[in-house]
């Protein structure tokens, strides 16, 4: 060889192995990060709005759950448990139709104002009003009159049930009895949010306004926003006003939308989260292959089904909704798709450990689906007019469409389009009814069969599908006013029977959470619907993940 | 006396043709000759091998049979028999099939908005060079201005309009690609004005369209075919580009784009899906270029010594 060449080489495979050297001891995004106490989250798909009556999604409610805090708060270990948030003590009357919260006194928002009852009472009108047209204001329907308020069939928030006797005794009256409404104030939907900023950048019904940018948002949670680029991060720090500020244990966290679980899933591997919101069902098999630690699967108490618009056809037929129902092979997916150790749904509620038998009737049977598609009134698939199923832009969502499309293609011959949208466009086609069959998950907000149930009465803001049942209705108002838990979980589990004969959705598995996090994360224990109180969360470097992959 | 003349002709050397200097050029160059063989060869097997009853339905899904490797028979829980040439993806589709198929989407989108940039491209330089004057100078700052804007920005407010669809794929692509092919023709047609042939056409009173459509372009066809043989691999690749970001063909249908994508994404555990679309696409691109090169030496000689 030529000595130049030669020389070039070497000089080559110096400066690489320097490179390499350099790299190798640099330290990880994520060490730096236990360091800082600095928790780094990914969190699916970018915010819709932090305004907690704007946003219906689970990553949303997760970074507001960091910037305000409810009444009662979430359980760092059991999601049916709640612990103390704004309000120190409440108790109920006798039936359950009358709350009463006690606020502490030194609960403050993140600019040094103290938060009272009056917020609470300002924040649910806010809600409820129909002009702000809030997509989960349903959540609120257990007050008095709230549903009344909410469809402009009286407009004084005066008769609606909630007052503020002093500035730190809130009085919840509730439409029916409600022995579980501690749980259900957790929500996001009933966070407080802070009268002067609303009302600094627009009226109190206005939707997206600029009070929810970094620097003039105002929280009362343990952290509060610092800054907010589209498409690239939220980050939170430390909220000196918060009243437990002393015994919040993360400096801060930032919220990283990645909606593409492959690209999360490099991300935690190259060392730049600390959690993963999912993980990419072909990675599931090699980290069980590896045993890896960072990886966890928990219960979790969601269903994952398709919406049908039944406004319009070929949904609006039950019998062609049926044969799209037994058409669908849920232990496939389940087992060959999915592959994260998730039940096929044979029902709609997920099973949970309340008591609360669902009944579990769907399940793949093409014969079924065949004499149900002749009864809709189709000869052959071939007839059926052209329909789209619709879904967010994900990987996961995409495989599960093109398998139901082949499932439907084979078992009833019909050709079905498939069509992606990303998060927020997709939430606003859902919303306005614009699709034919939707794709759907839902988690529930709190530990009762209702949170799943609810949603499907009539005209209920999480609808969407313009299913409407008289019967169904009236069982789920009557099961509020039932004797004892067996009785009401018994014509809950009546309604769900109809739900499941009409089949507005298309059942077809039970959420498994799995996801990656890191050794480092300490506190973060399974919970069966996956709302994490940050302020319990530790950082401590673990010595395992000083250490370079690969 | 024409049976003499004949004869005569037969032994004069015969003309050559400026198409037949080329072939004979082009034949020389063998990278070249191998690139439009092996194109040929892509052309026919992705259009003509899915007739056969063996290659399978590109979108049957057979879930039980995912991620199998190359060369697999097995037989699905369905009872079907299935053979993977190239192995299956997570759905258990075959790839070698997908490839075929999606090949049909990627040359298809090719060639169609290079057909459609190249008709409207000519055209318009032609107009714009041979008129000349304030007519060329709007014309040509019209084509600046869409010069200007962002491709990717039209296309994504484009399909959020009118959904996603293949033929707009189409127009899209090609409504951007004319723009350089109207700046060659323009001023190839601007040297070629003046010269003695066209002055001698319009002295015989040709109409102006004449003159364009028939003396014109015709010879600016030699910067015109080398550039539509570059336009088509520029065109598969916005396509795949396109298809990357999930604008361009939908699921469960593919192009070699979007099954690079879909392998990208599981490369970690599935190697195949990404290898066997990339090298395909890879290959097919590499031989247009050649082509394209090899032509731009053949059609003009003296260019190929710089």
């Amino acid at each position: 060889m030529d000595p130049a060449p030669l020389r070039l080489c070497v000089i080559f495979f110096a400066l690489a192995a320097t490179v390499f050297q350099t790299s190798c001891r640099k330290e990880r995004k994520v060490d730096i990060a236990t360091r800082e106490k600095i928790l780094l989250l990914g969190n699916g798909g970018e915010p819709k709005a932090l305004d907690p009556h704007l946003v219906s999604s689970v990553g949303d409610a997760n970074i507001l759950r960091s910037l305000l805090e409810g009444l009662t708060t979430f359980h760092p270990s059991d999601d049916t448990k709640h612990e103390p948030g704004v309000a120190e003590r409440w108790e109920a009357n006798d039936d359950f139709t009358e709350w009463k919260f006690f606020l502490r006194n030194n609960a403050k928002w993140s600019n040094g104002d103290p938060v009272t009852a009056h917020d609470f009472v300002y924040s649910y009108n806010r809600i409820l009003h129909p002009e702000m047209a809030a997509p989960y204001a349903s959540m609120l329907y257990f007050l008095k009159n709230g549903e009344a308020y909410n469809k402009e069939e009286i407009t004084d928030f005066a008769e609606v049930g909630v007052k503020a006797v002093n500035d730190h005794l809130l009085v919840c009256t509730m439409e029916r009895p409600t022995p579980f409404l501690p749980d259900v104030v957790k929500h996001t939907t009933w966070l407080p949010v802070h009268q002067p900023t609303i009302e600094k950048y627009g009226t109190m019904t206005e939707a997206f306004t600029d009070w929810q940018k970094p620097g003039n948002h105002v929280g009362n949670g343990s952290f509060q926003l610092t800054d907010w680029r589209i498409n690239a991060h939220v980050k939170v720090r430390r909220n000196p006003h918060y009243w437990d500020a002393e015994n919040v244990k993360p400096n801060g966290i930032n919220f990283y939308p990645i909606p593409n679980s492959y690209t999360e899933e490099k991300a935690f591997r190259n060392g730049l989260l600390h959690y993963t919101y999912i993980i990419p069902s072909n990675m599931i098999s090699r980290y069980r292959e590896e045993n890896d630690p960072s990886l966890r699967s928990e219960t979790y108490a969601g269903v994952y089904f398709y919406r049908c618009n039944t406004n319009q056809k070929p949904t609006d037929n039950a019998d062609f909704r049926r044969a799209l129902a037994y058409a669908i092979n849920q232990e496939t997916i389940v087992k060959y798709v999915k592959m994260g150790g998730e039940q096929p749904a044979y029902g709609y509620t997920p099973p949970s450990e309340v008591g609360y038998k669902p009944p579990n009737v769907i399940g793949h049977d093409p014969e079924k689906a065949k004499a149900f598609l002749k009864k809709a009134g189709y000869e052959s698939g071939e007839d059926v007019p052209e329909f789209t199923v619709l879904f967010n832009t994900t990987e996961e969502h995409k495989s599960i469409a093109v398998a139901i499309q082949d499932m439907w293609k084979k078992t009833l011959g019909i050709d079905v389009k498939i069509q992606n949208q990303e998060w927020k466009v997709f939430q606003q086609t859902l919303f306005d009814m614009k699709y034919d069959v939707g794709r759907a998950g839902w988690i529930g907000d709190y530990s009762d069969p209702t949170t799943f149930l609810g949603m499907w009465q009539t005209g209920d803001s999480n609808n969407y599908t313009g299913w409407s049942n008289e019967e169904y209705d009236r069982l789920l108002k009557e099961s509020s006013f039932a004797r004892n838990p067996e009785e009401r979980y018994r014509i809950l589990a009546e309604a769900e029977s109809i739900l499941l004969d009409e089949l507005p959705i298309l059942p077809i598995y039970w959420y498994t959470r799995v996801y990656l996090i890191s050794p480092d994360v300490k506190n973060w224990h399974p919970l069966l619907l996956d709302n994490h109180p940050y302020k319990h969360i530790d950082l401590i470097p673990s010595g395992e993940s000083g250490k370079e992959e690969g | 006396m024409i049976s003499e003349i004949h004869r005569h002709g037969q032994d004069i050397e015969k003309g050559s043709s400026l198409g037949r200097d080329a072939w004979l050029r082009l034949k020389k160059n063998y990278l070249a000759m191998a690139s439009l063989w092996f194109f040929v060869a892509i052309v026919a097997v992705c259009y003509v091998l899915p007739l056969f009853p063996f290659v399978p339905d590109p979108n049957i899904t057979h879930p039980d049979l995912q991620s199998q490797p190359a060369f697999t028979s097995a037989t699905s829980m369905e009872g079907h028999d299935v053979f993977y040439l190239l192995g299956s993806d997570h759905l258990g589709r075959d790839i070698f099939a997908r490839i075929l198929y999606g090949g049909r989407v990627s040359l298809f989108v090719g060639f169609l908005a290079t057909a459609v940039s190249l008709t409207i491209g000519v055209i318009y330089g032609a107009v714009s060079g041979y008129t000349g004057g304030r007519v060329d100078a709007v014309m040509m700052r019209f084509v600046d201005i869409l010069y200007a804007l962002p491709f990717m920005i039209i296309v994504i407010i484009l399909t959020t309009y009118f959904g996603n669809n293949l033929w707009l794929l189409f127009v899209c692509i090609g409504a951007v690609e004319w723009l350089t092919m109207s700046r060659i023709v323009r001023g190839q047609v601007i040297s070629l004005k003046n010269q003695e042939f066209v002055e001698a056409a319009r002295s015989l009173g040709l109409s102006r369209w004449r003159i364009i459509f028939r003396h014109l372009i015709p010879n600016t066809v030699g910067p015109v075919i080398v550039y539509t043989t570059l336009t088509v691999p520029a065109v598969m690749r916005l396509e795949a580009i396109l298809s990357f970001l999930g604008l361009g063909v939908q699921p469960p249908n593919a192009s070699w784009g979007s099954l690079i994508k879909e392998g990208a994404d599981r490369m970690a555990s599935d190697p195949g899906l990404l290898v066997y679309p990339a090298i395909v696409f890879g290959l097919t691109l590499f031989s247009l270029n050649f082509l394209g090169d090899g032509l731009r030496d053949a059609l003009d000689p003296k260019s190929s010594k710089d």
